[in-house]
């Protein structure tokens, strides 16, 4: 599903060029569920940026779903992101004037799904988190744990090859970070390929398999 | 099928825009107002210019003026003509009679002078003009009470008069029925037929009509007219008019050409297409400042959006991860302008017209909403949220999705 292949990506920063991935080599099958793990620095985050196609290597190969990702144009780049990635985020990142369920439908409008179409698999998705009755809220009205079940229905309403959760329990207080655990391994359970991106060693044990980041390269 | 529609694009728009109605109200003002001063503007401007217009059209259709003399200023109708020596000749009148009806309808000829007007213990100085019964026709100026003097009267030579509005005033109590008073003239006795309409010129209120003969014979002993008034068959012909009768005088008075000519004619034709266009100049003028209003109020739809593209940057880093391409980003943020723009161009027409419609019913100016500029002004204001929405639009389309996922 990932295929890395001694990726290295460089920042220019003001005269001098700062490696934050050294050759990284690594692949993650189709229903797997791997965590990435590293303390801040390591190159995890800039690792999560080009999983998630934020952004392009600067040398090597990244074949994403099997298309060859590193070197498409910025909109193509936005298509495989809206199809294919799944983003979860610390801050969950809802869009505050959208109700629950709006939020879930956003990749969809970015998909040109018709709006009839775009409710019923949004309803679907909030279902699928255990958020059925909230679909007419606003992210405010909503507690936290709620808020990052919207924001993984959100993630799953393009049916994406890969969810991508960037520290998805980093806001959360404990029994609700439970919670949404749970929620993915149930995910996982169902067949999802998941990437968790944590600097949490505890919670990367949860995963099936960790990838630990140093310096910019996977030790 | 893939891709965001224009229609969710601007659902997103009128969401956000309405998410924020005191900001956007704010945003869009600065367009409603120069909406609205385009179309008050231009009202006003064309009202003016209507209102010149008909009031040289209320001099008389299709009129034409020989005057005595040498040409002076533009003037259609001069004020003050008693001290001009008259140079106009029975001949002149008879040639321009015997022209055809397809040329010339009607022709009055015209002579005035200062003189002393006295009824009962009043005593006043008025402009008296000696001439034919076609002269209502053709200055369209109709007595309001009584009735002008005819054919028969100046034959006759009659010592009758009718009285400019501002004169009635003057000699008359108010309500006082001046028909068949005798007023005098220089210290001979004329009875009085009628009252002349109110044309809100000095010239005309202030004057008194008799007939020419009697003019001639008992005010100036001249046979000479000092003017004869005309009016054309048709505005096509009034040029041509004008240059047969020149030619003809000219033949008349065996002079070479009109340089040296003792008569000139003033063509209501030459000054209305004058007037039209000083007016359209000014209501021109009137319109630029506005459209400036206009330019200022799409500074400030940029000004507010790149303040808003800034305080939504996270918003647009999520759009971006979740699939929005910097195309659809660009579409979102402009649409918002031009529906920003667009409803304050409407609010603005809608102002404009009640502004208008004040100006002329509570202000009693002249305004005259025209069409073309209440499109055209919602036209620009189209382009002026395009304009100044591309820039932030922009800005926004060009923002780096980590880094924007990243902003507090």
């Amino acid at each position: 599903m990932i295929e890395l292949i001694n990726v290295t990506k460089e920042y220019q920063m003001g005269d001098t060029v700062v490696a934050a991935l050294r050759g990284v080599t690594s692949s993650i099958g189709k229903g797997e569920f791997v965590s990435i793990v590293g303390p801040s620095g390591s190159g995890k985050s800039t690792l999560m940026n080009l999983i998630g196609c934020l952004d392009t290597p600067t040398h090597g190969r990244y074949v994403l779903a099997g298309e060859a990702v590193e070197k498409l144009s910025i909109d193509r780049l936005a298509e495989v992101r809206n199809t294919t990635i799944g983003f979860v985020f610390q801050t969950f990142n809802l869009l505050p004037r959208l109700t629950a369920l709006e939020n879930v439908e956003v990749p969809l409008v970015y998909a040109g799904v018709p709006r009839a179409q775009r409710r019923e698999v949004a309803r679907a998705m909030l279902e699928r988190v255990g958020l059925p009755d909230r679909a007419r809220h606003k992210p405010n009205e909503l507690s936290g744990g709620q808020r990052q079940r919207v924001a993984i229905a959100r993630a799953l309403a393009s049916k994406p090859a890969v969810l991508l959760a960037d520290e998805p329990t980093g806001a959360l207080d404990s029994v609700t970070g439970e919670e949404i655990m749970e929620l993915f391994h149930t995910l996982h359970s169902e067949g999802s390929t998941i990437v968790l991106v944590t600097h949490e060693p505890e919670l990367a044990r949860r995963a099936e398999r960790i990838i630990r980041m140093h310096d910019g390269e996977v030790v | 099928m893939r891709g965001i529609t224009q229609w969710e694009n601007t659902r997103i728009s009128v969401r956000s825009i309405a998410g924020s109605p005191i900001r956007s109200a704010l945003t869009a003002l600065g367009v409603m107002i120069g909406v609205a001063a385009v179309i008050i503007l231009v009202a006003l401007g064309r009202g003016a210019q209507t209102q010149v217009e008909s009031s040289l059209n209320s001099l008389g259709a299709n009129l034409l003026i020989v005057y005595s003399g040498e040409p002076r200023g533009t003037a259609l109708v001069r004020s003050n003509t008693a001290n001009i020596r008259p140079t106009l000749s029975e001949d002149d009148l008879a040639m321009i009679r015997a022209l055809p009806p397809e040329l010339v309808l009607l022709s009055a000829p015209a002579s005035t002078a200062n003189v002393q007007l006295k009824f009962e213990n009043r005593n006043i100085a008025a402009s008296v003009v000696g001439t034919g019964p076609e002269y209502p026709e053709i200055r369209n100026f109709r007595p309001i009470y009584g009735s002008f003097f005819t054919e028969i009267d100046v034959e006759r030579r009659s010592a009758v008069v009718l009285l400019g509005a501002q004169v009635y005033r003057d000699l008359f109590d108010p309500g006082r029925d001046p028909v068949g008073e005798s007023v005098r003239i220089n210290g001979v006795s004329y009875r009085v037929l009628g009252v002349m309409e109110e044309k809100g010129s000095a010239a005309q209120d202030s004057s008194v009509l008799i007939p020419i003969s009697t003019f001639q014979r008992r005010v100036s002993g001249d046979s000479n007219y000092a003017m004869i008034s005309i009016q054309a068959a048709s505005s096509e012909v009034m040029r041509e008019v004008q240059s047969v009768i020149e030619q003809q005088i000219l033949r008349l008075h065996r002079l070479p050409s009109m340089e040296y000519a003792d008569f000139y004619i003033a063509n209501q034709m030459d000054l209305l297409s004058t007037v039209a266009g000083v007016a359209g100049t000014f209501t021109l003028l009137l319109a630029s400042i506005a459209g400036i209003s206009l330019v200022v109020g799409g500074v400030g739809i940029m000004n507010i959006m790149l303040v808003s593209v800034t305080e939504r940057t996270r918003e647009i880093g999520v759009r971006m991860a979740l699939g929005a391409r910097p195309r659809d980003i660009t579409a979102q943020f402009l649409t918002e302008a031009v529906v920003l723009a667009i409803g304050g161009g409407i609010i603005g027409i809608a102002l404009g017209i009640t502004g208008s419609w004040v100006a002329m019913n509570m202000a009693r100016t002249a305004a005259e909403v025209s069409i073309f500029s209440v499109v055209a002004a919602f036209g620009f204001s189209v382009l002026i949220g395009l304009f100044f929405g591309g820039y932030p639009a922009w800005r926004a389309s060009r923002l780096d999705p980590i880094e924007a996922l990243r902003y507090e």
